[in-house]
């Protein structure tokens, strides 16, 4: 092999303790979003309360929200579009830790991603995989990466935390999310703009 | 490639989150990834015909193309998608039912691949399984060599140099493309394995498919001309013959003009050894038939007539492509 290969050992910082970091963070920024069928997943979009998820999981107006900190809320679901399986929910609350967006289209094949939900009623589960191909165009982003259901709705994020697709479906054993720009065209849809 | 400071966010819960310059490892493995993505990518091509959906081919050679053999319906083209995007059609030189390898020549320029050696690659080596789908571009899956092994043979009697267990998922379209490390070095052709797992044709096994193909259209199968079937015989005789094992193979079946019968084997004989091998299976006559040995004298130990003896062998060839 061309130089021994693992990068794993290459940096100071052990890459199990940046994991470990960066998915506690996506922890506290996915919530439960619980519903008649279940529990589903949503990602805090904004500080000011806003919450991406999936219309599937966002089925009725009024929704429970709970927060990783323990927190619950009712959230008012005020857009649902199921074309798209997006859907918008506002909770009002203090000190709501949102996640940093990262433009879905600048993502390259082999990129690892981490999803975190809930899946199988696991709360704050992690999962790790790659970019298995670069969104095109408006297309689904693809992860071999491992989703359940309950994982619906929750982020996926690259290795820093940002957050680049919502976990929707798994097809043929790939995990695919609705990219970062697909949901911020559906809130530019609702007059809500980007940071 | 990648810098080795990157921007790397710490957090904290609030409203925005803080930047700090720290080396990320992490950061540096996932880009590391997605650069022997990028650079291993621009040696796969899809082939359109191959496969429900199409199939991945892997530029070996310039002019080269690589591809599982059992995905290929056509015997004289296929049409390729080009890493530049440009769709070119290739000819179908030939292949190898036994190792799942399939040659094709395109006259279209694309990168060829660099290749690792895959005697270094242990147990625990992070992998990643590239192709190509029609126009989707380049598709990538995160894996681990799981196991490590020697030369084994497939149920067709090709020989596989090393045995390579993976811990991948095999996503449709991914046959024919190639097992890449860390670094996007290739290790081997990737084919469909049993109960959805990978199999990987290293890159030993594949030059020798190439070579023999380019040379002769094909790859040549010895030919013994004999059916056996295994058989065990008592203690006692194995003792009074001096033999390694008390197992042989008896031939039941003996070829019309075929090499076993110009040596004069018989229906009734019982083969114990083959150039001093011991044999028990059917299977251990596959060392007696690879490529290299048509046209080679053997020496096969009998045992006839209650009485042990040698008969010279010279291997034929096996007509037709199965």
């Amino acid at each position: 092999m061309a130089a021994a290969v693992n990068p794993i050992r290459a940096a100071g910082i052990s890459v199990e303790e940046e994991l470990g970091a960066v998915a506690d963070r996506l922890r506290l920024s996915t919530v439960r979003v619980l519903g008649g069928d279940g529990c589903g997943s949503g990602v805090i979009w904004r500080p000011d309360g806003l919450i991406v998820t999936n219309a599937h999981v966002a089925r009725s107006g009024l929704q429970r929200v709970e927060l990783a900190d323990g927190r619950k809320f009712t959230g008012k679901v005020f857009a649902r579009d199921p074309r798209r399986d997006l859907a918008a929910i506002q909770i009002e609350g203090r000190n709501i830790p949102s996640l940093m967006i990262r433009d879905a289209k600048t993502l390259r094949a082999g990129e690892m991603v981490i999803a975190v939900g809930n899946p199988m009623g696991e709360v704050g589960a992690a999962s790790i995989g790659i970019v298995h191909s670069a969104p095109r165009n408006r297309s689904l982003i693809f992860a071999d990466v491992r989703l359940l259901p309950g994982n619906s709705g929750g982020p996926l994020a690259d290795v820093e935390g940002r957050v680049v697709g919502i976990n929707t479906l798994v097809a043929a054993g790939l995990g695919c999310a609705i990219p970062s720009n697909e949901v911020a065209r559906f809130l530019r849809g609702l007059g809500i703009v980007a940071r | 490639m990648c810098e080795s400071v990157r921007r790397f966010r710490v957090f904290l819960v609030g409203d925005e989150p803080q930047e700090k310059e720290m080396a990320s490892a992490l950061v540096e493995f996932s880009n590391g990834l997605a650069d022997a993505v990028e650079r291993a990518g621009k040696s796969v091509v899809a082939v359109l015909e191959g496969g429900r959906a199409g199939v991945s081919g892997t530029v070996w050679r310039d002019g080269i193309v690589v591809t599982a053999e059992h995905t290929i319906r056509s015997e004289v083209e296929v049409t390729l998608v080009l890493p530049s995007g440009e769709t070119v059609k290739a000819k179908v030189v030939g292949g190898d039912p036994s190792t799942d390898v399939a040659v094709l020549t395109v006259g279209a320029k694309a990168a060829t691949v660099a290749f690792a050696d895959a005697a270094q690659v242990k147990t625990g080596h992070v992998v990643l399984a590239i192709g190509r789908r029609g126009e989707e571009g380049v598709s990538a899956s995160f894996g681990m060599v799981s196991a490590t092994g020697g030369a084994w043979r497939t149920w067709q009697g090709g020989k596989i140099d090393r045995y390579l267990r993976l811990d991948l998922n095999p996503y449709p379209g991914f046959s024919g493309g190639p097992l890449i490390d860390a670094s996007g070095a290739v290790l081997g052709i990737n084919t469909s394995g049993p109960r959805r797992s990978v199999t990987t044709i290293p890159n030993a096994t594949v030059d020798r498919v190439v070579d023999a193909v380019l040379k002769r259209g094909r790859v040549t199968r010895g030919f013994l001309g004999v059916g056996v079937q295994p058989v065990a015989f008592p203690e006692a005789s194995k003792a009074a013959l001096g033999l390694e094992r008390n197992r042989g193979l008896l031939v039941i079946t003996i070829s019309e003009g075929g090499p076993a019968e110009k040596a004069g084997l018989m229906i009734g004989d019982i083969i114990v050894a083959v150039d001093g091998n011991a044999v028990a299976h059917a299977s251990d006559l596959q060392m007696a038939l690879d490529p290299e040995k048509v046209g080679n004298a053997i020496s096969v130990k009998v045992l006839r007539g209650g009485k042990l003896q040698d008969v010279k062998l010279t291997v034929g060839e096996r007509a037709g492509r199965e």
